[in-house]
């Protein structure tokens, strides 16, 4: 289910401005589409985790752009190993 | 229920600087997004956050202190979801990054193998199709055009509008969508025939009416007829009336399969205005005329 950024502004308790500047940085990359960008409920949840990281554990921007990045190859290797343990899974003998 | 300050690990005295250096080691261990494998860490960190959330600040806690408020006060609503629960479903998102193992991928075994195959499930998955709409002019339905739409992005895409099209028809251009590994989607165009006051449609046939003159539709003559390609010349015969309709063969819009529908002109007498007096005495002195009653035709 993607959203307007009016609705995503809403969900996710943010301003305008500052989803814009996210979106330059690409910490966010909503879809692009001919009426604007549409944010999917993984656009919303990133968004909170932002917050989160600034307010509560004191991230700074330029450690939430760290921390972004390593998360994002930590999902990555979590999706490889899933994929390595399936294969073990059905080719055991 | 647990003090909040045993949940931080921290005496009811400390300073609210300690109260945040021990809400940041706690959340390092327990955030869900900072541990996506510790499927318990969430219920944990719920209580961390709310006993932060009472403590954290300085208000909350100075009446938290003073009894006026307890620790269920803090509770957080219900959370709806964590960024793990997304990003570590299908990698299907603008997120995921594979360049932690892109080393892994090089080379000749299974492990490599395998990880080359989920990218490529991945990568080859096909771009989206992108919407626009088009507005046309009613002559352009009928004989075809070529449109340019500018997109959002500042590029254009060139439409070509074949010939007969109807409002509401949806044009697919192969591959101007979204870019996407599996090759681009494809862009769908649907478009709106403006209205035009001199015709209508109906099937593949076209309406048209068109005023003469008395002169014109009494004694006959040529008049020139506007049709959806342009003007051509018409025998109005003699003794024509309001409400004659001629048929242009083949003036119409094209027909599927094949030829053309016709272009109907359905003749309106108009008189002179403002009114001619040599018409007026003709008139009044024309017997036949005065006694002709159409109505009793009906």
């Amino acid at each position: 289910m993607a959203m307007s950024k009016e609705a995503f502004l809403e969900s996710a308790g943010l301003k305008g401005q500052v989803v814009d500047v996210w979106i330059a940085q690409e910490w966010l990359v909503p879809e692009q589409t001919p009426s604007g960008p549409r944010f999917r409920e993984i656009d919303i949840a990133r968004a909170r985790l932002i917050l989160e990281l600034r307010a509560g554990l004191g991230a700074n921007d330029a450690g939430i752009d760290v921390i972004l990045h390593l998360m994002d190859q930590l999902h990555g290797m979590r999706q490889a190993l899933d994929a390595l343990r399936k294969h073990v899974g059905e080719n055991r003998d | 229920m647990t003090s909040p300050y045993d949940v931080l690990g921290v005496v009811p005295g400390a300073t609210a600087a300690e109260i945040q250096s021990a809400y940041r080691k706690l959340a390092k261990k327990l955030h869900p997004d900072l541990n996506p494998g510790d499927k318990a860490a969430e219920d944990k960190f719920k209580e961390v956050a709310a006993a932060y959330d009472l403590l954290g600040d300085a208000d909350k806690r100075k009446r938290f202190d003073a009894g006026e408020i307890d620790a269920a006060g803090a509770e957080r609503p219900p959370r709806q979801g964590y960024y793990r629960d997304y990003a570590g479903g299908p990698a299907d998102h603008p997120y995921a990054d594979a360049s932690a193992y892109a080393d892994f991928m090089d080379g000749d075994d299974i492990f490599a193998d395998l990880l080359r195959r989920s990218q490529k499930g991945r990568a080859n998955r096909r771009g989206a199709d992108l919407h626009y709409r088009l507005e046309i002019a009613f002559a352009d339905s009928i004989a075809g055009a070529t449109r340019r739409i500018t997109l959002p992005d500042g590029g254009t895409l060139d439409v070509k509008i074949p010939p007969g099209l109807v409002s509401g028809q949806v044009i697919r251009l192969k591959g101007k969508g979204a870019p996407g590994g599996g090759g681009a989607g494809d862009a769908l165009i649907e478009v709106e025939v403006l209205a035009d006051p001199r015709f209508t449609r109906e099937g593949d046939d076209i309406t048209l009416e068109l005023p003469v003159s008395l002169g014109e539709a009494v004694l006959g003559s040529r008049v020139r007829v506007p049709t959806a390609t342009g003007a051509v010349t018409m025998t109005v015969p003699k003794g024509s009336n309001t409400g004659t309709t001629l048929r242009l063969k083949g003036k119409g819009a094209p027909r599927r399969g094949g030829g053309f529908g016709d272009q109907l002109v359905r003749l309106k007498v108009v008189l002179p205005s403002p009114p001619d007096p040599a018409l007026e005495a003709f008139v009044a002195g024309w017997a036949k005329g005065q006694a002709f009653n159409p109505r009793e035709e009906a």
